[in-house]
């Protein structure tokens, strides 16, 4: 199932209302309920897998005591073919053939038990799959109703300030201005730096007695004047 | 990391910037967050099982002046793109500016991605100032 769709079927149907319940509380219990029974139904295949594994091991080794005991018979019937020992050989060869009939039906069961291991993986894949897509489908129901809660207490307060008019513009107007504040006062710190800096220029220079002598600006001024009553 | 967590980090946090953030955790269990370049839009901060969601919540619908809706709907289309980190929504009848982030996300990340959407938020707004009411 697609939540999305199901979500702005809602919203068309009229349920955008702040407050009101977008998500059927039903489909997020269903999904809820996949994703337990999915894991559910992994953890008792987790079992019967282990139980399967036990059986194997046990096939595997009494597949390999028939193959020795197999083994071990058609060296003994060749001995006793080689002694002459036609009917024994006989005996011997009976009883091989039982052994492998028993060897035989232990594959069989040994082949059945592989191809139940492998559904059971399969099983369990296909559960894990359900589970990621609920839990993913889920994330969707649960963002919504989130943001759908974030956004429910602001826009409570959109709605109370009553005069609505330029609220946006205002409050734009008021960050702006503390903006530029901010920036006058940066400004205002670098001038001072900078002044800061002429200043100690300044104090440099007098102090190397370069620039301007305190001592002469009175006669230089004087002999300014006299140069304009002569001319 | 909890939203209290987040709240008390937030708090002591100092942008490269000069950006500050305060932020406090409501009744609601929604951590609001106030960042300094931006004191008149708080972002609200929730979580999911996979997702951190920080949400401004613009204006309503009806501070749009009437007529208008459809052009801002197409403005808010087009400029959510261009917008960095956060996406233009529509949650009920309130505009959005929201940005999710995967539960694992780092804290400077997280503080550096609300400073964005804080600044985000002035802009997004300058652009469709003149369509509202």
């Amino acid at each position: 199932m697609g939540v999305l769709k199901d979500l702005m079927q809602a919203v068309r149907g009229g349920a955008n209302e702040v407050g009101e319940a977008i998500v059927d509380a039903n489909a997020i219990r269903i999904l809820e309920q996949e994703i337990r029974d999915a894991e559910s139904a992994i953890a008792s295949a987790k079992q019967s897998l282990t139980r399967m594994k036990s059986s194997e091991i046990r096939l595997k080794r009494d597949l390999s005591t028939l193959a020795a005991d197999i083994a071990d018979y058609e060296q003994k019937a060749i001995s006793a073919l080689n002694a002459g020992e036609e009917a024994l050989a006989g005996e011997v060869a009976e009883r091989i053939a039982e052994l492998e009939g028993d060897r035989d039906d232990k594959a069989g069961e040994q082949e059945a038990l592989n191809n139940e291991v492998n559904k059971i993986h399969a099983m369990i894949k296909a559960r894990e799959r359900t589970i990621q897509k609920n839990k993913r489908e889920l994330d969707k129901v649960r963002t919504v109703q989130e943001l759908q809660r974030a956004t429910e207490s602001v826009s409570r307060n959109f709605a109370a300030t009553g005069s609505k008019g330029h609220r946006v513009s205002q409050a734009l107007d008021r960050v702006k201005a503390k903006q530029q504040n901010w920036q006058d006062r940066m400004e205002a710190g670098e001038w001072l730096e900078g002044q800061e800096g002429v200043d100690d220029i300044d104090a440099k220079l007098k102090a190397k007695g370069i620039g301007t002598s305190g001592g002469s600006a009175g006669s230089d001024v004087l002999a300014r004047l006299k140069a304009r009553q002569s001319g | 990391m909890t939203l209290d967590e987040l709240a008390f980090r937030l708090n002591d946090f100092n942008g490269e910037e000069g950006t500050t953030f305060d932020a406090l955790v409501t009744e609601q269990d929604i951590l609001e967050v106030t960042c300094s370049n931006n004191d008149e839009f708080p972002i609200h901060v929730t979580q999911t099982d996979t997702q951190i969601l920080a949400v401004t919540p613009l204006f309503n619908i009806s501070e749009v002046e009437s007529g208008n809706v459809d052009e801002l709907n197409a403005i808010f289309l087009r400029l959510s793109p261009a917008v960095p980190l956060s996406s233009i929504g529509l949650q009920g009848e309130t505009y959005i500016l929201f940005g999710a982030m995967a539960l694992s996300t780092r804290f400077e990340v997280i503080a550096h991605e609300l400073e964005v959407q804080a600044e985000n938020t002035i802009d997004v707004l300058e652009a469709v100032e003149h369509l509202l009411a």
